[in-house]
């Protein structure tokens, strides 16, 4: 019953198969990601999250965005 | 072992300070402490081992420090110990200053703190009592593997319960690494440690899984504790640290999406490569040779994004050893990446594995990346934790060159022992017999082992500098803080 | 749906963290149990003969484990013309079927045990892991004098059952025994019965006297006895070339 699995076990089949699924999810995820200029001004703007804690050193909190 | 767990609670407890504070800090000192108690034991541990196989009369025919038994102690202590205590610490650390809210539970926390550090030293002590499940990385017999099971569980839930009460509405992105990590990490676990107890009393068990398909899920394991255990738990300390230490937010958050994402998929299939040429099926181990090779792309992405966020500060490099330590680590990080693929090809791997080339890659990882992220981040963690300045500067900068100069030896010599038995024991002679026998290369071992236990033996000695450092800089916090006490009692005496 | 929304849902972030991360080991390992050819058949005379190790010689192979052999020999010899020279015909899957945890190593500082078995005399081993380097000079094993001291078998039936559970084909009943008799013969079935693993141990160690000493049952006694079955099982003159070939 588990025989149809051997399919992908086939070099011949699963090298073309797999390539092609994950290249589309990949550039399907990169331009999301680093298209649209909104959006990556948004997400960028998530990187001084770490620089909201400051407390102790009494360094300043607005680290520049350099984009 | 034990006992210097208990020591360092209650370093951790007595040095806080009294007033309550608004992160949970201590968890993060006492876990910062043991980090380097094992580091200092493992990699002694490590140092000793090393020596034997360049000097086998140190095993002095006692079965307790016999190679067999003091390996798994080496790699327990260094990989969970000091790699577990140093996440521990930091992940508890950025996790409260990134979400801006105390840890969920002080109490869970000191849990998962007494119940690492317990089942480290056991699996430690046991192993050279002749305890082990003999699966590599995963030799804890299997109460200890309950018991960190548990503590994992734990971890999680402090964790998720965290996160949940943030202020901050994002979840920072070295957020998303520590907690790829834990989960990663119980999956592998429970996974990789489903066995049957030969007695309810007994320590012995046997694995669930034979054969091809034990060496698959152990190798799934195996390199997935280097992928999320050694690495992305370590991206995450990279993602908040370097930032910091620099002044700079991270060069590309985009990157790092993509980073995360890719990383966390791509590690899972790479384990195959463990088992080039063995009876393991073709199909499996060339599926994960190809996703070595991808691996390669974010691994670079990630240290680009890391080397990119460091450049706008390379005049630091002069004054700041922290910054140096830093960019150690990402070289380090890109060039084990590197070798990895490489090595992962099927033809290179016929040359390479089982030889020491492997277990030079391993420490040019686990040194040059996952040690050196580490005393970064602890330079720039100890004087906060504490509230003082580091005791001595200098002692950071021995402590830098020490631990380079004794990674570079240590991999070279490898290079040279693994890459040169590999091609003596595949030689031929002109009649078509094989060139050496297997002791002949056993003898050309013998220098490259020399030089890897004294490029041990620095690094080692770095470490040391480190713990002497740190207890200096514990103490001065005490005395800073009691002549501040004294001042404050002396106006109230005044008033 | 936006990133953010993965960013601002811890509960979000982590179901999708775990699709992420299962889908590999899914692939990878699961269909190891339900493809056939994974594991080859090795049948002579209708007999498989790959088989469990007797009490004795499990005995000795958790002695391997605890002595962390598997830190510096590997158990896995590749189809390499080196390898075949060396060590002799590249292992099979199901030479280690019966391997609860498997032995395959991944550092060979000593070289590979595959098929270590029948290659050495007993008093070649006993000497050998007793003081390695007055056999072999050069060697940098460590010495192991404490394995003379005497076997501890007691619990050898708890060992066995737990085998059992995980799929090992012991037996208890008679009919479990009949099953052995036809899958393995007579000989091999009478070493899987549970219920005389300690008779079998003890007369296995005093008629193959493995550490020179019939009258008593060491850890050598038990060590040697798995070494010396070490990729003894395939009688490789029985197949034709390449018959395992099609497996890989």
């Amino acid at each position: 019953m588990f025989e149809w699995l051997s399919w992908f076990t086939r070099m011949e089949n699963t090298k073309p198969f797999v390539l092609v699924l994950f290249s589309i999810t990949f550039v399907l995820i990169l331009l999301y990601v680093f298209t649209n200029r909104n959006r990556s001004k948004r997400l960028e703007s998530y990187k001084n999250i770490p620089f909201q804690d400051d407390d102790e050193d009494g360094q300043s909190k607005d680290i520049k965005n350099e984009q | 072992m034990v006992a210097s767990s208990a020591l360092g609670s209650t370093l951790g407890s007595t040095l806080g300070s009294t007033q309550v504070e608004q992160y949970n800090y201590d968890i993060v000192r006492k876990f910062t402490i043991m980090a380097l108690v094992w580091g200092v034991l493992g990699m002694t541990a490590g140092v000793y081992i090393a020596s034997e196989l360049a000097w086998p009369f140190l095993n002095f025919d006692i079965a307790e420090i016999t190679f067999g038994r003091l390996r798994p102690v080496h790699t327990t202590l260094v990989i969970f110990g000091f790699g577990g205590s140093a996440l521990f610490a930091t992940s508890y650390y950025v996790v409260q200053r990134t979400c801006q809210t105390r840890l969920f539970s002080d109490g869970m926390a000191n849990f998962t703190f007494w119940g690492w550090n317990l089942s480290v030293g056991l699996a430690a002590i046991s192993y050279m009592f002749g305890y082990t499940q003999a699966r590599e990385y995963a030799e804890m017999v299997w109460p200890i593997d309950l018991l960190i099971a548990v503590t994992w569980v734990v971890y999680l839930v402090i964790y998720v319960m965290t996160l949940r009460k943030r202020s901050q509405p994002h979840i920072y992105v070295a957020n998303w690494f520590f907690i790829a990590f834990i989960l990663a990490t119980a999956l592998l676990h429970i996974f990789n440690n489903m066995a049957v107890p030969v007695h309810m009393f007994s320590l012995e068990s046997y694995s669930l899984h034979a054969g091809v398909q034990d060496a698959m899920t152990q190798w799934w394991y195996g390199h997935n504790a280097v992928g999320f255990f050694l690495t992305a738990a370590f991206l995450g300390m990279m993602y908040y640290f370097i930032p910091k230490q620099v002044g700079r937010p991270v060069y590309s958050y985009r990157l790092s999406i993509i980073h995360f994402w890719a990383l966390i998929f791509l590690y899972m299939w790479v384990g195959g490569h463990h088992l080039h040429w063995t009876a393991l099926p073709d199909w499996t181990s060339t599926l994960a040779a190809g996703f070595s090779i991808l691996l390669l792309m974010p691994s670079w992405g990630g240290m680009i994004n890391g080397i990119m966020t460091l450049s706008g500060a390379w005049d630091k490099l002069r004054s700041d050893p922290i910054i140096r330590f830093m960019v150690v680590s990402l070289s380090f990080y890109g060039m084990s990446t590197f070798e990895g693929p490489l090595m992962s090809l099927k033809s290179v791997n016929a040359l390479s594995h089982y030889t020491d080339w492997t277990v030079g890659h391993v420490h040019s990882g686990a040194l040059g990346w996952v040690a050196m992220i580490s005393f970064g981040s602890f330079y720039h963690l100890i004087p906060r934790l504490w509230g003082t300045k580091m005791y001595s500067e200098a002692l950071i900068f021995a402590h830098f060159w020490l631990a380079t100069i004794g990674i570079v030896l240590y991999i070279t010599a490898l290079w040279v022992a693994g890459i040169g038995q590999g091609l003596l024991l595949r030689a031929f002679d002109e009649y078509g017999n094989l060139a050496y026998t297997f002791i002949e290369t056993v003898s050309f071992l013998h220098q490259p082992y020399v030089i890897r236990a004294f490029g041990g033996a620095l690094f080692l000695t770095g470490t040391l500098l480190m713990g002497y450092n740190t207890v200096m800089t514990i103490r001065k916090a005490k005395k800073e803080q009691s002549e501040i006490d004294a001042k404050v009692a002396a106006k109230l005496a005044n008033a | 749906m936006k990133h953010e929304s993965i960013e601002t849902n811890a509960g979000l972030l982590i179901i999708l963290t775990l699709i992420v991360i299962s889908i590999g080991g899914l692939v990878e390992i699961v269909p190891l149990y339900f493809i056939d050819s994974t594991i080859e058949e090795v049948k002579v005379e209708g007999k498989d003969t790959i088989h469990p190790y007797s009490s004795l010689e499990l005995r000795g192979r958790d002695i391997y484990q605890r002595e962390g052999c598997y830190t510096c020999h590997s158990q896995m010899i590749r189809p390499f013309r080196d390898e075949a020279l060396r060590y002799g015909h590249y292992s099979l899957a199901a030479e280690s079927k019966f391997d609860h945890p498997f032995q395959w190593g991944s550092k060979r500082t000593g070289p590979d045990l595959a098929r270590v078995g029948k290659k050495y005399s007993n008093e070649w081993h006993v000497q050998h892991l007793i003081a390695p380097r007055s056999v072999v000079k050069e060697s940098i094993m460590p010495n192991y004098p404490w394995l003379m001291k005497p076997l501890q078998y007691k619990n050898v039936r708890d060992r066995m059952r737990a085998l059992k559970m995980v799929g090992v084909p012991y037996s208890e009943t008679t009919a479990e025994y009949e099953v052995n008799v036809k899958r393995f013969g007579e000989d091999v079935a009478k070493n899987l019965d549970i219920l005389k693993a300690e008779e079998n141990l003890i007369a296995q160690a005093a008629t193959g006297n493995y550490d020179g000493n019939a009258s008593d049952v060491t850890e050598m006694d038990a060590l040697v006895a798995y070494l010396q079955l070490l990729g003894t099982m395939v009688d490789f003159s029985k197949f034709d070339d390449g018959h395992f070939a099609d497996f890989r």
